[in-house]
């Protein structure tokens, strides 16, 4: 199937630095602006799934809110992983012990790949993503 | 631990950038030697990729979480008075804004510091 540019959101909806989810034709995109330049990436973290658009933004780095993994939004690049916690200072039940045990073996195995980016363009005060 | 087929150049670039942010409010900037630079920032990549943690590449790991957090770069807040002192970072990624030629800067540990 071709793609197109739809129409997705208002320029002035999102501010320099700021970000904003949108879905559009089934795909769930954070749209960034950076400067006045608008830039669309998938809004599903590259190692967890994770909402980017609840991460941060700044300049053209995208910092996922629950490990800290970052991608580059001009290509989606994954630049690093996640960040391993201290968890050694928790008071947990043997059981919650085990199980946060276990969580850390999946986790060692999920890898973080690089995200999705969609072309972007701005025409008359509205952004166009390509889709 | 992370398995990720990051660009090293690409984070070289990123880690170039949050660094820059932190250490200038600090009266610090990156060493005007680009190869050192480089080579310093291309180890951190590595050991992030290793740790998930961009350490100090010229300081030892401990294994003590609340220790090795004061050598994450850059670790200027953490040893701000013995970097002061000898003008440069303990690797010497950073150096103060005023300097120059980071090779006349002796790295000095604490002890050896002459303090103004």
């Amino acid at each position: 199937m071709s793609k197109k540019f739809v129409k997705a959101i208002l320029t002035n909806e999102i501010a320099k630095g700021g970000m904003k989810a949108i879905e559009l034709n089934g795909n769930e995109i954070v749209v960034c602006n950076n400067e006045g330049k608008y830039y669309s990436v998938q809004r599903r973290c590259g190692h967890m799934n994770a909402p980017l658009d609840l991460g941060t933004l700044d300049g053209i780095y995208l910092t996922c809110p629950m490990h800290c993994a970052q991608f580059d939004i001009t290509n989606g690049e994954a630049l690093s992983g996640p960040v391993p916690p201290d968890i050694s200072h928790e008071i947990m039940s043997p059981v919650i012990g085990k199980y946060m045990q276990n969580i850390g073996k999946l986790m060692e195995q999920v890898k973080t790949v690089s995200i999705q980016t969609f072309k972007t363009k701005v025409e008359n005060g509205w952004v166009f993503i390509e889709i | 631990m992370n398995q990720i087929s990051t660009n090293n150049d690409s984070r070289k670039k990123a880690l170039h950038y949050f660094f820059s942010k932190v250490v200038g409010p600090l009266g610090f900037k990156f060493t005007p030697d680009e190869e050192l630079m480089n080579f310093l920032l291309e180890q951190e990549v590595i050991l992030e990729k290793k740790h998930g943690i961009p350490y100090c590449p010229c300081q030892p790991l401990r294994n003590d979480r609340s220790r090795d957090m004061q050598i994450v770069c850059p670790c200027i807040p953490f040893h701000r008075k013995h970097f002061d002192g000898i003008k440069r970072c303990w690797c010497g990624l950073f150096v103060h804004k005023d300097v120059l030629d980071p090779d006349t800067l002796p790295q000095l540990p604490p002890e050896e510091v002459t303090y103004e």
